[in-house]
Formats: C-alpha cells, sequence, structure tokens
C-alpha cells in the first residue's frame, strides 16, 4: 500500500511514535516488523486517540470475525467439496498477498483468506469424516482446547516466549516447511514421504505428526505475544487485523495437524 | 453422539475463554521481563493511551 492510499484509508497516524514510520513508508511483514525508527520518536506533548491504536479487545474480536467467516464458509466447503482444491489455492494467495505485500490491507485481505480457507477446511473435513466417523469435531473441540489452554498458560506467564524460543519455533517450522516442500515434489513423480500420509498408522509417523502439532501449538504463543506487545507499543489500527490474521494462519495449521494425526491413529484400530 | 457433545462442548467453553480472556492483560510476570521478544526496535516508549507522550531526545 502506498503511503498516500495508506493515509486515505486509515487516516493520518496521531501517534507519536508512529508519525515518522508512516513517514517512511510505514510497517512491513509480521516477520520483519521492527519499526524504522531512526533517531527515536517525535516529541510532542499531543494527546493521542486510543481508537487509531491497536488493543487486545480489537484483535480478539477480528479474530472473532475470522473464525465466524470460517465457520461459513466451511459449512460451504462441507456441501460443496469440489470447491476445496480452488480455495485452497485462493486462501494460499491471499495469504502470500497479506504477509508480503500488503499487511496494512490485512482488513480486506484476511476476511476473504478467512472464508476461502473454511471452505477449504471443510471439503477437507468431510474427506477425513468419510473415512473415520466424527474425526471432524474431536480436531476442532482439541484445537480449540489447545487454543485456550496455551493462552491461559501465556496470560499467566507460564509459557514465556523469548528470542530463543522464537528461533526454536521458528527453526522447527523451517524444517517442516522444508519436509511439505520434498513431500510436494516427490508427489509429482507417484511418490511422497510416507510418515506424512494420513493413511500411516506406524508409531514413527504419529511421532512426527505429534511433533508438528506442538510445533504449530507454540506458534501460537508467538502470536499471542505478537499482538499483546503490538497492543502494548500502540500500532496502528489495521495491525489488529493482521495480527488475528496470523492466528487465522495458524489455527488453520494446527486443526490441519490434529486431523492427520487423528487419522493416523485411527488407522490403527 | 457423545463424542460430538464431548468435544463440541469442549470447542464452545474454549472459544468462551479464548474471546474473554485474550482481552485481558497478561500477567507482569508475562509482560515485565527482561528477556521479552522485541519485535519492534528498542528506543520505542511505550504508547500509554491518553497519557502524554514526553520528550525522548528524538527528531523534531
Amino acid at each position: 500500500m502506498s503511503k498516500h492510499s495508506a493515509i486515505n484509508r486509515f487516516g493520518r497516524s496521531r501517534n507519536p511514535a508512529f508519525s515518522r514510520n508512516f513517514d517512511q513508508g510505514g510497517f512491513r511483514t509480521q516477520s520483519s516488523s521492527e519499526m524504522n525508527a531512526g533517531s527515536g520518536f517525535r516529541t510532542t506533548s499531543s494527546v493521542a486517540e486510543s481508537t487509531d491504536i491497536m488493543t487486545l479487545d480489537g484483535a480478539v474480536n477480528k479474530t472473532g470475525i475470522l473464525l465466524a467467516l470460517c465457520f461459513t464458509g466451511a459449512a460451504v466447503g462441507w456441501n460443496i467439496p469440489a470447491l476445496t482444491l480452488p480455495a485452497g489455492i485462493l486462501g494460499f494467495i491471499l495469504a502470500l498477498v497479506t504477509i508480503f505485500r500488503s499487511p496494512s490491507k490485512a482488513g480486506t485481505t484476511a476476511p476473504f483468506y478467512a472464508l476461502v480457507q473454511g471452505v477449504m477446511l471443510g471439503g477437507i473435513s468431510l474427506m477425513y469424516e468419510n473415512l473415520y466417523d466424527g474425526i471432524a469435531i474431536q480436531a476442532i473441540g482439541l484445537t480449540f482446547g489447545i487454543l485456550a489452554s496455551l493462552l491461559v498458560c501465556y496470560k499467566s506467564g507460564l509459557i514465556k516466549p523469548t528470542e530463543n524460543f522464537r528461533l526454536m519455533v521458528g527453526a522447527g517450522i523451517g524444517g517442516i516447511f522444508i519436509l511439505y516442500m520434498v513431500s510436494f515434489v516427490m508427489s509429482f513423480f507417484g511418490s511422497g514421504i510416507s510418515l506424512l500420509s494420513p493413511t500411516n498408522g506406524s508409531l514413527m509417523s504419529i511421532g512426527l505428526s505429534l511433533g508438528i502439532v506442538c510445533f504449530a501449538s507454540l506458534s501460537l504463543v508467538l502470536d499471542f505475544d505478537y499482538i499483546e506487545e503490538g497492543a502494548e507499543k500502540g500500532l496502528p489500527k489495521y495491525m489488529e487485523w493482521y495480527g488475528a490474521f496470523s492466528l487465522m494462519v495458524t489455527l488453520i495449521w494446527l486443526y490441519l495437524e490434529i486431523l492427520r494425526l487423528l487419522a493416523k491413529i485411527n488407522s490403527r484400530r | 453422539m457423545s463424542n460430538a457433545l464431548i468435544f463440541g462442548g469442549m470447542a464452545i467453553v474454549s472459544l468462551f475463554v479464548f474471546m474473554n480472556l485474550g482481552k485481558i492483560k497478561a500477567s507482569k510476570n508475562q509482560t515485565g521481563r527482561e528477556n521479552r521478544i522485541n519485535r519492534f526496535k528498542e528506543g520505542q516508549k511505550k504508547f500509554t493511551g491518553n497519557k502524554d507522550v514526553t520528550d525522548h531526545g528524538g527528531f523534531e
């Protein structure tokens, strides 16, 4: 988003801590969202309005909106499974656009992302449900159970995300990504990594899935911390959408991995 | 049926916890740490809503 269109859409931030950042092009992606504060921030005695800045309330409410949209999409995908693949591809593109192109437009792209990913999840859930009855509701319950329990752990200070924690989770996710990519490329040659197959009920395969679920869960903690820190430091309002979006990405990943794990466990019966 | 009730109930309760607890600020134990991840550059002063922002020796 250009500087002028951002200002037209969101208004000029009256938060003095960010006025310089807007002048320099605003925020970048989540992974590199260090603010270009340069030599500090502007000195002023003006009172900034709290309506212009990110809040915990706003981020949680927006996550609720995205979840509602995701469930709506899932109802569509459940009834029209043919939409699963196109919705998955479209959701992937929307995620890339939101992350790399314009976090400031997350308010526009994130709801569409949640909706189309919901369609994809609905189709995939139906596929698993046809294999193992009742698996989808188990995965939903476990996903939200993990979300709530980790939030309690985070808020109480039981889990403390540090720089090393972030490095560990980042390295783990990087490894998992490489594994997925190798499996994806191998699939073009009619092969694949059997450990990732939902029908592989070996202990090794279940252990791998458990590990992936752990990393997906831990990245939820990083999302909580991101939102908490963003609200503390008074990021621009649109970052509420971005925080909610990043939480949704992690939740969708977690749900899919739990589905796969449950399928593997069920395949042993 | 009991499967759906148990896990559905778990999902609803968890969502309720998330929607309420998520809006509460984290404990001092969490926010007051020195080894927090600093995603936004050092020197960025905490913005406290309605309070006046004081001089920090920056530009302007």
